[in-house]
């Protein structure tokens, strides 16, 4: 069983690693995009589908990856690689001063002070020298895109498995039972508000990796699509929809919905989007614990797995 | 050692608790001795589920002190207070809805006193010993969404036990329960004794309460209005007077 799964993995990773030889110039275009998506997805899934903290937040620490490594790279003219410690570590410390204060409020309050949060960023920013006011700042041309594509793989694999051992850990089971009934995690003798925070400083890790890898690859940043509210709401959606709180759900959310996404842009922009809303709203609906979930409880309970859905959301 | 000379595990001094305006619990002090089952009784609203969450940490007091095993704990969050080997239940419930029995009661057997264990391995066993006990094993793969009221009752009772605390609050736990079931329940708390755990029962059933305490005390609108052996506190007349006079109402 074990021995069969790692070599799932290990054909699925080869392929996938393969691309940038087999696929056209705009696919791996494309692969980048997603498999940086999927990182955010994944990094949402540990506070947000883990511990149960819905952050709308995490883009602030996708652009402090962002930023810090455009800082490192155009300001100062570090290496890449110091430029992603260097955003790593902003995000860790934004995610322990913020952590601390916003991780007591809970459920939506939860989720609308960390909106806040995303927005203030972007302000601050656009008011700094260092980081090129509202102008942005360009960083260092590489082409090469088949590196940035297997720099992006391989930030995502090892954030899946650490999720893999979080989830099989001590740690794991706290979150868990944070996400379950907080209360009841604290009189059992989980430290909760270090496991949040822990969570949070993790979390934000691997976005600031993804915004510094994106950032180098792009080129070009400003606060606007450094410290983009929408790409929050993409994450979240992309995480819920393929299985929050499992190790492989929201992977598979952010490939078939940057997939489909990309389909429906190049054919018929207009009506991309309603539908794109429209399939969201169904899958809530249908499918509230994501995708994963559908192959298990169909397997259980047939077609009336639907149904026992639609009687959860009380409709 | 013997019986006769009891040996205090836990003490309140002085334990106030206001919510705004309103006084929860007023200057309550008492001691629990080891190995001693407590019981504490008193009309709805008198602060019994209070002084739990005080003694708990999930609340903190406005006023006063206390005291486990000779150390001063009113400072210490929750879960270090598990740690120090003090469990409780929830009177209103508070399972983890979308986990099964048995990881709902491993949860307990991985933190709790002590730390809990490091393995989830050995915590699911420890947590299928507490089924057992509890006579939830059939239930074991259950969500606990699932359970109806007694057997949410039983695991409330489960999750506290696997952490082997050394102080174990129980809020109600016999609520809703019928005459077998509070039967199966008091004989539960007489074998947790018997394994050296020192008890805090509040309950309403009062047949219960006067067989399985040691000693008794009475909360009656946030003060300790009576306290000794469970027939001389159940017959005194500020007692009764606490409960007809909420009757009459
Ligand atoms: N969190 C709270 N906020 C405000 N008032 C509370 C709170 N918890 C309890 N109370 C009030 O404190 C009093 C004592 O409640 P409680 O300790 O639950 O009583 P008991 O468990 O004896 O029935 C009640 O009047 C209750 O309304
Ligand atoms: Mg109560």
């Amino acid at each position: 069983m074990k021995i069969r799964i790692i070599f799932i993995v290990v054909v699925v990773l080869a392929l996938l690693a393969g691309v940038p030889w087999y696929g056209s110039a705009s696919i791996v275009q494309f692969g980048i995009d997603a498999l940086l998506t999927a990182t955010l997805a994944q990094g949402w899934n540990l506070i947000g589908g883990y511990a149960g903290y819905p952050s709308f937040g995490n883009s602030v620490f996708y652009g402090l990856g962002t930023y810090g490594t455009a800082i490192a790279m155009a300001q100062f003219g570090l290496p890449f690689w110091a430029g992603l410690v260097v955003g790593g570590i902003l995000a860790v410390l934004c995610a322990l001063l913020l952590g601390i204060p916003i991780l007591r409020l809970r459920g939506p309050y939860f989720a609308i002070a960390t909106l806040g949060l995303a927005a203030a960023m972007g302000a601050v920013i656009a008011n700094l020298g260092i980081a090129g006011r509202n102008n942005g700042l360009i960083l260092p041309l590489f082409r090469g895109d088949a590196l940035f594509y297997e720099l992006a793989l391989g930030l995502l694999a090892l954030t899946t498995l650490m999720i893999y051992l979080v989830s099989e850990s001590r740690f794991g089971a706290g979150l868990i039972a944070i996400r379950e009934n907080e209360d009841a995690a604290a009189v059992m003798g989980v430290n909760t508000t270090l496991y949040k925070v822990m969570a949070l400083a993790l979390s934000g890790f691997v976005s600031a990796l993804a915004g510094g890898i994106h950032a180098y690859w792009i080129t070009f940043i400003d606060p606007g699509s450094a410290f983009d509210a929408t790409l929050n709401v993409k994450m979240v959606i992309m995480a819920v929809f393929g299985g929050p709180g499992t190790v492989l759900g929201p992977i598979i959310g952010a490939f078939l919905l940057s997939a489909i996404s990309e389909v429906l842009a190049a054919k018929i922009s207009t009506v991309a989007g309603l539908f794109f809303g429209g399939v969201i709203v169904l899958a809530v609906v249908f499918m509230p614990k994501g995708l994963i979930d559908v192959g298990y409880g169909v397997r259980r309970l047939g077609l009336s797995y639907f149904v026992q859905n639609i009687r959860q959301n009380r409709l | 050692m013997t019986a006769s000379e009891p040996k205090p595990i836990f003490t309140a001094r002085g334990l106030t608790k206001r919510f705004r305006g309103l006084t929860a619990l007023s200057a309550v002090s008492f001691t629990q001795n080891e190995g001693e089952i407590l019981g504490l009784i008193g009309p709805n609203g008198a602060g019994k589920t209070t002084l739990v969450s005080l003694i708990s940490g999930t609340l903190s007091p406005t006023e006063g002190e206390i005291e486990f095993e000779g150390q001063r704990i009113d400072g210490l969050k929750s879960y270090r207070r598990a740690h120090l080997g003090i469990g409780r239940t929830f009177q209103v419930m508070k399972p983890f809805p979308g986990l099964s029995v048995l990881e709902n009661v491993a949860i307990g057997a991985l933190f709790g006193t002590g730390r809990g264990e490091r393995s989830r391995v050995r915590a699911r066993e420890r947590a299928r010993a507490c089924l057992d006990f509890t006579g939830l094993n059939h239930r074991a793969d259950q969500r606990a969404d699932a359970l109806g009221g007694p057997d949410r009752k039983r695991l409330e009772l489960a999750k506290a036990l696997a952490m082997q605390p050394k102080f174990l609050l129980l809020d109600e736990v016999m609520a809703g329960l019928n005459p077998v079931e509070v039967e199966e329940v008091i004989a539960l708390i007489m074998k947790i004794r018997a394994n050296g755990v020192s008890i805090l029962v509040i309950e309403h059933v009062m047949k219960a309460i006067r067989r399985l305490s040691d000693r008794l005390f009475v909360l009656h609108h946030g003060e300790k209005i009576a306290e000794g052996k469970p027939d001389e506190v159940l017959n005194d007349p500020r007692v009764v007077e606490a409960y007809l006079g909420r009757r009459r109402r």
